[in-house]
């Protein structure tokens, strides 16, 4: 068996942000780097699977030449290779080009599973995973909180709002993007941090693999006005409590 | 030259970091208060993460890493408990480190690729009450009887003692000798009848770290246990030390990072006369030189743990790191406090448990003093 798992290098959310000056994006420099939130239940699911059934699995990442310390996390975690779709101008690509240098490069593969996060943390589209299922003609699980595979199928849990639950099944080959609460990624251990420094990291530059046309085009970015702090629940305590349990449900993963 | 880690050491960082903040930092207060050390958490844990033989060969159990890694990990650790990070820094320099450089093939293999993994916790004994900064002055005997050497005396102030499985203490096997000759070193595995443990200290910092005493009474000790030749004890320490400095430099230096954290994270909040306090140059001025400070001890620390792995001499730089590293702990952590002002003086906020942690590392592995000796000797041979 074949797994392919996507991630990207985001900065630190605690970063203080400011805007680049073509304004379309955020200024890149004096920015400390890590891999994507989701991208890390992604990986810990691949790597679990690869655990359980010694599959082949190959970590993609596409970026300027920095993102290849995140991929020597994603390797000291477990993935067995990684492959650096070399890209300077990444940051200005939007969703479909993304996932076409994706499907580009995976095409041709077999990859039997490909997992990606539901979204990433600076630009949040929640766009790449599927369209690449879709250029690859895979189905696609969204925001799986859940993941079981037996023989040729998985049986996923996704969360719907309300924290509602479905369980998805589908028949590989597959692509699932993975959502906080799927599992507790690992700490890539220092021994394994070591031995990632001689796993095969393969470059492949982006032009080669001939990213389509943009369909989007971000015209303007903006911080957000301040607003005053938070919300004010008035009332009755037992209907102030209830109202607290339904925003923590639907808005939190607190009470999930 | 070069100035920036390498990509290992900054997943080493985030990786210790990240455990730090979400694994050790919780509890930190609570095992201050307590006087508790949480075996599970502080070293167990570091075995897994692979943390506990950082720079060791892997066929020794390490994981092959470099002196810059391991300071890293001690930074990061003491940067939110200054207890873990000692824990860490004398299992590995002061216990794994001279059976490292000095053990036979057969004590490495026996004692060494546990403690580099992690399943056994390691201690030195050199300290005595009349052999402080004077490590000649040790009383602590060792009498060979046949095949065994029988260990008489007291060693005190010793870190990790109790829950340490092995032992690195030095002895008088020679009473004949000059004070610093006939001195030797030998491996003691807990148990070893005639080897007990007196009393537990109570301390003003690193108080989640346990500091106790081992008695020696008639405790017999295999000769195939020495470690290095007979009489080259004193040097066995010296060389251990050393090593150890990095570690405490580490250690301080993490305190230190804390501390200017914490103090920015204050300052940048509170209001007084209508406004952020950090409008007053006064207030602004003390974190510019506080974080100026954290940055000159960050540089020689990584100096001289650089210089270690790349087989330099580097005693004279880690003496010079551990000066600075933990001069500069100790008026960071004073200033944080003051900064705080009556919040920082409680057990609420962690800068008090900080100033209080970083008194120990102007003291122990060399005083500021010795280590200005140390310093100094050399300048003028
Ligand atoms: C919490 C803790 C943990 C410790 N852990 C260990 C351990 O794991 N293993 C171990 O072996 N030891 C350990 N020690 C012992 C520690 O290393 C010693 O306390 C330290 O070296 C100082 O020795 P002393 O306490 O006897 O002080 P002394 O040597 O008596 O010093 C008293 C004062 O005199 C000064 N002084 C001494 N000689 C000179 C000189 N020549 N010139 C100028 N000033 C001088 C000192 O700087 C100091 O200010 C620990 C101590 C503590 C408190």
């Amino acid at each position: 068996m074949k797994l392919l798992v996507c991630i990207k290098q985001v900065p630190d959310m605690e970063s203080k942000f400011k805007i680049d000056a073509d304004g379309v994006w955020y200024d890149r420099s004096d920015l400390a780097w890590r891999m994507n939130e989701y991208d890390e239940f992604a990986v810990e699911q691949a790597v679990q699977v690869k655990e359980a059934t010694g599959a082949d699995l190959t970590v993609l990442c596409i970026g300027p030449e920095q993102v290849k310390e995140t991929m020597k996390k994603a390797l000291a975690m477990g993935c067995d290779r990684g492959v650096h779709i070399a890209d300077d101008q990444s940051h200005r690509r939007d969703p479909y080009q993304i996932a076409s240098l994706i499907a580009a490069f995976a095409g041709d593969k077999g990859f039997d599973l490909i997992f990606t996060g539901m979204q990433s943390q600076d630009r949040g589209s929640g766009q790449v995973g599927v369209m690449a299922a879709e250029l690859l003609g895979l189905p696609a699980v969204t925001t799986i909180v859940g993941f079981a595979l037996a023989g040729d199928k998985i049986t996923v849990k996704r969360e719907l709002e309300g924290g509602v639950k479905a369980t998805v099944e589908a028949t590989l080959p597959a692509l699932v993007t993975c959502q906080l609460g799927l599992n507790t990624p690992r700490y890539p251990t220092l021994p394994n941090i070591m031995k990632a420094k001689k796993k095969e990291l393969l470059a492949v530059a982006a032009a080669d693999l001939s990213p389509a046309d943009a369909l989007l085009q971000t015209v303007k970015l903006t911080f957000p006005e301040k607003k005053g702090g938070g919300v004010f629940l008035e009332g009755d305590v037992g209907e102030v409590a209830d109202r607290l349990i339904r925003i923590l449900k639907e808005k939190t993963s607190v009470l999930a | 030259m070069k100035f920036e880690l390498t990509e290992e050491q900054n997943l080493l960082r985030d990786m210790v970091r990240q455990f730090a903040e979400t694994e050790v930092a919780p509890s930190a207060a609570e095992r201050d208060e307590q006087e508790h050390f949480d075996r599970a958490l502080m070293f167990d844990r570091l075995g897994e993460l692979g943390l506990t033989g950082i720079v060791f060969p892997e066929e020794y159990g390490g994981a092959g890493a470099d002196y810059i890694s391991y300071a890293i990990a001690v930074e990061e650790l003491s940067r939110v408990c200054g207890s873990t990070g000692v824990t860490l820094s004398a299992h590995l320099s002061l216990c794994s480190n001279p059976i490292y450089l000095f053990g036979t093939e057969e004590q490495k293999k026996k004692y060494l690729v546990p403690l580099a993994e992690g399943t056994a916790l390691g201690a030195f004994g050199l300290t005595e009450p009349s052999a402080g900064s004077d490590a000649g002055g040790t009383r602590t005997t060792a009498v060979r009887q046949g095949d065994e050497w029988i260990l008489n005396g007291t060693k005190i102030f010793i870190t990790n003692a109790g829950d340490a499985d092995t032992y690195v203490v030095l002895a008088r096997t020679d009473k004949e000798a000059q004070k610093h000759h006939g001195i030797s070193a030998f491996i003691v595995e807990k148990g070893t009848p005639g080897f007990s443990f007196g009393k537990k200290e109570k301390k003003m910092g690193i108080r989640s770290s346990p500091t106790m005493e081992l008695v020696f009474e008639n405790c017999r000790v295999p000769h195939e246990n020495m470690l290095g030749e007979e009489g080259i004890g004193f040097k066995v320490a010296m060389k251990t030390l050393d090593g150890g400095r990095i570690g405490i430099a580490s250690q301080a230096l993490g305190i230190a990072q804390g501390a200017l954290e914490a103090a920015i994270n204050y300052t940048t909040q509170r209001e007084q006369f209508n406004k952020k306090i950090t409008a007053f140059q006064g207030v602004s001025f003390q974190l510019a030189d506080m974080a100026t400070q954290v940055q000159a001890a960050r540089l020689m620390v990584y100096n001289a743990a650089y210089r270690a792995s790349a087989h330099l001499s580097y005693s004279q730089e880690s003496a010079m790191a551990k000066l600075f590293a933990s001069e500069t702990a100790m008026r960071v952590t004073t200033q944080a406090v003051q900064l705080f002002g009556g919040y920082g003086y409680t057990r609420e906020f962690p800068v008090e448990r900080m100033m209080r942690d970083a008194k120990i590392t102007e003291i122990y592995e060399g005083t500021s003093e010795v280590q200005r000796l140390v310093i100094g000797a050399a300048l003028t041979r």
